[in-house]
């Protein structure tokens, strides 16, 4: 954890070091990325940094998207380019972009790779929970040219988090929470992953709580371990989630059955490290402590 | 083969194949994901080129690596498949059935894993993987001692299923970004083809297509029977070795980078055959000019198929070569 941190401190203060120079700087993947000084032609190559861009005011110099960026509704009417994992070098190519921003996590490396090849710039960031939203806010909004409306985000997200931990400090207790992200098999998340940090910060005790990020369980497993807030969410876009609650329903004796406890939500504000990452901390503390609000 | 002479015959094949692989490599560089452009790409491609800089990018950096590691992987499973089909007298060998392509991708999802480079740390890998593979399946087959009948078929198989098996075990063990990865990859995918790792495939790749092409004799003879062969003066031991470890090397080769394309050497050899009669000296550069050109057309439906995305290309290899499979296990059978 400390290292963890001090690897952030370190990779800041290389980032503000080679910031100075012009254009050149350090991305998050450590490389150094020759960025225009008024970038007006951007792809974005993951759903969460397409959200970033636009809740900036950016959105206008967006010239691609991948296929699952819907939010905000403009964002969907944009030219795609592939999915995030698997990204169609040519539509990008083709969109004669002047700046890419890429994922570290879930963008194949050989894509940026390809793309520097062809003289386009790829800046690499890692938004993964709500800290590093806020930091990556920062950073594209220093690309953009967009620091005060990134500041501005950034102190309404931090403001938001706190009046969250502020109400959940009031009481000791700390329901047990299962959060279920896969069907089959039944996943949930660990403690260092985002989701499992919300939940904390929520004011509730994680059951998959440990240090395996995307733990797999047994139903056997879910039932002993007495779940009394089950919140199911799904990476599956477009499936059904109905049926996997009335299935939890079947098993009367569990806490959250009993009290009616088992909610579906929305998989975006979860499982996308967006602005919005906040307001699914927001709908989690409400579920999970709703004598609060 | 009496009427033309062979090298007449093999040129004729392969000047009238060579022309169809230049037809398919103009398609495949003029069609993509951003629509046809086939009069600019013409244009490009005789030196009167526009001065349009993102077409140009597109066809010689994106679509040309792509169009080039297609018809080179379809080279060589094709002659893959023709050499393992004349070395176990066959007409079912292959490089995907026989279990070769599986380990081959077991060797390479570990390299993967290991986080190795594609080339040489991953082929290296591959190589391995296929060579235990056959050895294995040689082995399974040899003890029931009918090494051309089904026992080999159905030997490589079980040895295919039980790498399937740990290739699951594999990725069950994988949880980060390069599960996708490797899942495209076992599909079979062409996209992300690199100019520079291609050029290093196609150098290993052109003295494994001399070798074979100056073994198509001894093919030929082994084909008649082991002890045919070796009253011809073919030593079959020697001759077999040597067939056996430039194939899986060429194969494992290519399978790192193209990912398992299943089927292709079935294909390309049977429907050469039907067409150039089964003289392994017209068979051989027709299935390296003929196998190319298939992959190319295979990798063009894969991209021109689906409205949103694309298709990986093991998919339409499958597609179209399972059922062929089918067709001549029936045939065989009667």
């Amino acid at each position: 954890m400390i290292l963890q941190q001090l690897k952030i401190l370190l990779l800041v203060l290389v980032f503000l070091v080679t910031a100075a120079e012009a254009g050149l700087v350090k991305d998050q993947l450590g490389r150094e990325v020759l960025v225009p000084d008024e970038p007006k032609r951007i792809v974005s190559l993951a759903p969460s940094i397409t959200e970033i861009v636009f809740a900036l005011g950016a959105g206008h110099l967006l010239q691609g998207v991948t296929q699952h960026c819907d939010f905000p509704p403009e964002a969907g009417a944009l030219p795609k380019v592939g999915s995030y994992v698997h990204l169609d070098l040519e539509r990008i190519v083709a969109l004669k972009p002047d700046l890419c921003l890429g994922a570290r996590d879930g963008n194949p490396r050989e894509v940026a790779e390809k793309l520097e090849a062809l003289n386009i710039p790829v800046y690499a960031v890692n938004p993964r929970d709500l800290q590093t939203v806020m930091s990556t806010l920062i950073e594209i909004g220093r690309l953009l040219h967009a620091e005060a409306q990134a500041e501005v985000l950034v102190a309404k997200m931090r403001g938001r988090i706190e009046g969250v931990k502020a109400r959940v400090a009031t009481t000791q207790v700390r329901p047990k929470i299962f959060f279920q992200i896969g069907i089959v098999p039944i996943v949930s998340l660990g403690t260092n992953t985002c989701i499992g940090e919300l939940i904390t910060t929520a004011g509730g005790h994680n059951l998959a709580a440990g240090p395996t990020p995307y733990p797999r369980f047994s139903k056997e497993q879910v039932v002993a371990l007495e779940p009394e807030v089950i919140i199911i969410t799904s990476m599956t876009r477009g499936q059904d989630f109905e049926p996997v609650r009335d299935d939890w329903y079947r098993w009367s004796n569990l806490p959250a059955v009993r009290n009616h406890r088992i909610h579906i939500v929305e998989s975006d504000i979860f499982d996308r490290p967006s602005p919005r990452l906040v307001e699914g901390l927001e709908l989690l503390a409400r579920l999970i402590h709703p004598e609060l609000w | 083969m009496t009427a033309p002479s062979v090298p007449r015959r093999i040129l004729t094949v392969s000047s009238g194949l060579a022309v169809f692989l230049g037809l398919s490599v103009w398609l495949g560089l003029s069609i993509g994901s951003t629509g046809q452009n086939l009069r600019e790409v013409f244009a490009l491609l005789i030196g009167s080129a526009g001065p349009d800089e993102t077409l140009a990018n597109i066809v010689w950096r994106i679509r040309l690596p792509r169009v080039l590691l297609a018809a080179l992987a379809g080279a060589t499973l094709s002659l893959g498949g023709l050499v393992f089909q004349a070395l176990l007298r066959n007409p079912l060998a292959e490089p995907y059935i026989l279990g070769i392509s599986g380990g081959a991708a077991i060797g390479a999802i570990i390299g993967i894993l290991l986080g190795l480079s594609r080339f040489p740390g991953v082929a290296l890998l591959a190589f391995a993987g296929s060579m235990a593979t056959l050895f294995l399946v040689l082995v399974i087959a040899s003890v029931r001692l009918s090494l051309k009948q089904d026992s080999l078929i159905l030997a490589g198989v079980m040895v295919n299923a039980f790498c399937s098996s740990l290739i699951m075990f594999l990725l069950s063990l994988t949880q980060d970004a390069r599960l996708h990865n490797i899942l495209f990859w076992l599909m079979g995918d062409l996209s992300l083809s690199d100019g520079t790792q291609t050029l290093i495939l196609a150098a290993c790749l052109a003295p494994c297509f001399f070798l074979l092409f100056f073994m198509a004799r001894p093919m030929n003879l082994l084909l008649l029977g082991e002890e045919m062969a070796a009253s011809m003066g073919v030593n079959v031991r020697a001759i077999s070795l040597v067939l056996v470890v430039v194939t899986s090397f060429m194969v494992s080769a290519t399978v790192c980078q193209s990912g398992l394309l299943g089927f292709v050497g079935l294909v390309t050899p049977h429907l050469l055959r039907l067409l150039f009669g089964p003289d392994h000296r017209v068979l051989v550069p027709a299935c390296i000019l003929g196998g190319g050109a298939y992959l190319v057309w295979c990798d063009l439906l894969a991209r021109f198929l689906p409205a949103q995305g694309e298709l990986p290309v093991g998919v339409i290899t499958a597609l179209i070569g399972a059922p062929l499979f089918i067709y001549l296990l029936l045939r065989a059978k009667r």
